[in-house]
């Protein structure tokens, strides 16, 4: 602050309509490069034949909807929509259910060894995905595998077990490490939220006489409603996209037993036949439901602000 | 509510369960990488099979250059791994370009969204919210196809400005309400006195929210160093890769032993793991934020 300086200085002032196009510059820049004309151009790029032929010679050929229609039509896009749908449902509902139930644990002042949950919680949420996929296959793996020989040492199983082999439980076994890594923000978005109900509340029920059930259900549980209704909808939309642990353990398989719909639109743009163009059909079909999902959320959340 | 010894013993037993649970992989990757090849290969059954070693952290060190007492086997290592000092500096680079360039940007826009009241500027907060919900695996291919045009594939700066782009949506979002709670008669006294808008903003409203910065920076770095996809695309030279695009290589190769990918895992995870439990109280206060306030 300059002590000479008048006291209004209008003369050197932006205005606020110019000041907000300035101080927004950058971010409408690089949000226009990366997210607005990307999300314009896989739509173009649904539209028009594009493999590797067409990116060499830079012309690309308009085909409408035929992207779409191939894509929709193909068995294993619908196999794999299916297999995101089902790996949502799964880590969705398990980590909703886990987050309260450790959230509510590690709120225990009086239980010492809820404090060293507490510390610990964060950890998971700093393993690159990619390593956590590794970590895992080798937990998992039939021969050499960490899990077996903690079972073998307690004398839980005789013979090895292959944990990713059978398609069936395949899927599974991927859900685990993702909800490993996703559940700690969970535990602290549930946590956060009891912390914000009143001690008198409980008091005053267990002077009523309410046990520790009726106290959750009638007390903490409306409570922490809106929140569990957040971590819904973002949960739901980050798991629909899942891809770092299906390719570091399972790589779509076995057979195609574990291929979500990321996964599909990476094999197509950058696998052989390297077809582009259906990619970004496969990828921006994604988008709109994720889209949807947003919709919910800010429908749901963002009328609150203003 | 004293709880009876019964209900302290179960809790402590969940706690336990838990506690476990969440070092399951920690226990893995830290033994895995000290393990020998033909230990590892030579006994299934135990957990700790013959002597632990570090020979596996030499081998990655030296780039290949000393295989280590214990490796009877020859142990083949991968071209990418032998990069790996590129790999480690690529990353140490490209997070902290990515944590200063979305801090600005972010506070810059939250500061316009908070304090100017255009129509276009609060818009510009849903836009955001939208744009956080975009897998990247849709930005992929048309990231790939407009970076290729621009000459951005193999270099820092693809990286750097696409993870930048990604992320911004985020930081604005925990900022927003942030700023929002700083006081108006600050900014207002600072008018008063002669301060322009932005000069109140770069001396009243930035060091007052040091720490939604240091929150917000912490989950960017985070999240930068933690990212596959997008240095996966852009960046398919060696020299050229980040820690998570070494790791993703070792994927499909099948001469590539656990032990040492343990190894290699287990440098990549100590950096952000070490930050996340040294800045616990602003990583959860700024995950919290941007969930719960929106």
């Amino acid at each position: 602050m300059n002590g000479s300086a008048p006291v209004h200085r209008f003369g050197r002032e932006l205005s606020p309509r110019v000041l907000g196009v300035v101080m927004n510059l950058p971010t409408l820049l690089i949000l226009a490069l990366v997210l607005a004309y990307p999300i314009y151009y896989a739509g173009y790029l649904s539209m028009h034949r594009v493999t590797l032929v067409q990116l060499r010679s830079g012309v690309f050929p308009f085909v409408g909807f035929d992207n779409y229609l191939k894509v929709l039509e193909d068995p294993l896009f619908l196999l794999s929509l299916g297999n995101t749908l089902l790996f949502t449902a799964f880590t969705v509902i398990s980590e909703v259910v886990l987050a309260v139930m450790i959230a509510i644990l590690i709120n225990q002042q009086d239980i010492w060894t809820s404090r060293i949950t507490r510390f610990l919680i964060l950890l998971p949420y700093a393993v690159p995905p990619i390593a956590n996929g590794l970590i895992w296959s080798f937990i998992y793996n039939g021969k050499l595998g960490f899990l077996n020989r903690l079972l073998y040492s307690v004398g839980a199983i005789d013979s090895p077990i292959d944990w990713t082999a059978n398609p069936d439980t395949a899927l599974y076994a991927v859900a685990v490490p993702y909800i490993w890594r996703t559940l700690p923000f969970a535990i602290l978005l549930v946590h956060a939220a009891l912390q914000g109900i009143s001690k008198e509340l409980f008091e005053a029920a267990s002077v009523d006489g309410a046990g520790a059930w009726h106290r959750f259900r009638h007390i903490t549980l409306p409570l922490i409603m809106p929140v569990i209704v957040v971590l819904l909808v973002l949960r739901t939309s980050f798991a629909v996209a899942v891809f770092d642990e299906i390719l570091a353990i399972t790589q779509g398989g076995p057979g195609d037993a574990t291929w979500v719909a990321s996964w599909y639109s990476y094999k197509k743009g950058f696998a052989p036949p390297f077809d582009i163009g259906a990619g970004a059909a496969s990828a921006f079909l994604l988008a709109l439901l994720v889209a949807t999902l947003a919709f919910i959320y800010i429908k749901l959340l963002y009328r609150r602000v203003d | 509510m004293r709880k009876t010894p019964l209900q302290k013993l179960l809790l402590h037993f969940a706690n336990i369960v838990v506690i476990g649970f969440i070092l399951l992989p920690m226990a893995a990757v830290v033994i895995g990488s000290l393990l020998a090849e033909k230990n590892l290969a030579g006994d299934t059954r135990s957990i700790i099979p013959g002597e632990m070693t570090l020979d596996n952290f030499r081998v990655i060190v030296t780039q290949g250059a000393q295989r280590g007492q214990v490796f009877e086997q020859a142990t083949y290592l991968p071209d990418n791994v032998k990069k790996i000092y590129h790999a480690l500096w690529n990353s140490t680079v490209i997070s902290i370009s990515v944590t200063l360039l979305t801090l600005i940007f972010a506070s810059l826009s939250a500061y316009t969204i908070v304090k100017l009241n255009l129509r276009w500027v609060a818009w510009l907060l849903t836009v955001n919210v939208f744009a956080r919900f975009v897998p990247i695996i849709v930005l992929m291919i048309p990231l790939y196809v407009v970076f290729r045009k621009l000459g951005l594939l193999n270099s820092m700066w693809g990286v750097v400005i696409a993870l930048t782009g990604f992320l911004l949506p985020y930081g604005i979002l925990i900022l927003v309400p942030y700023f929002a709670s700083i006081p108006k008669e600050l900014d207002e006294s600072a008018r008063i006195d002669g301060c322009t808008r932005f000069s109140a903003f770069l001396r009243i409203t930035l060091p007052l929210s040091t720490p939604a910065l240091a929150s917000y920076g912490a989950i960017v770095f985070i999240i930068a160093w933690n990212d596959l996809l997008i240095p996966l695309i852009l960046n398919n030279r060696a020299e050229f890769m980040t820690l998570p695009v070494v790791i993703a290589s070792l994927v499909g190769d099948v001469f590539v032993v656990f032990n040492l990918m343990m190894a290699i895992c287990l440098i990549a995870l100590t950096p952000s793991v070490v930050l996340v439990l040294l800045l616990r109280k602003f990583v959860v206060e700024g995950l919290t934020a941007g969930g719960v306030k929106g």
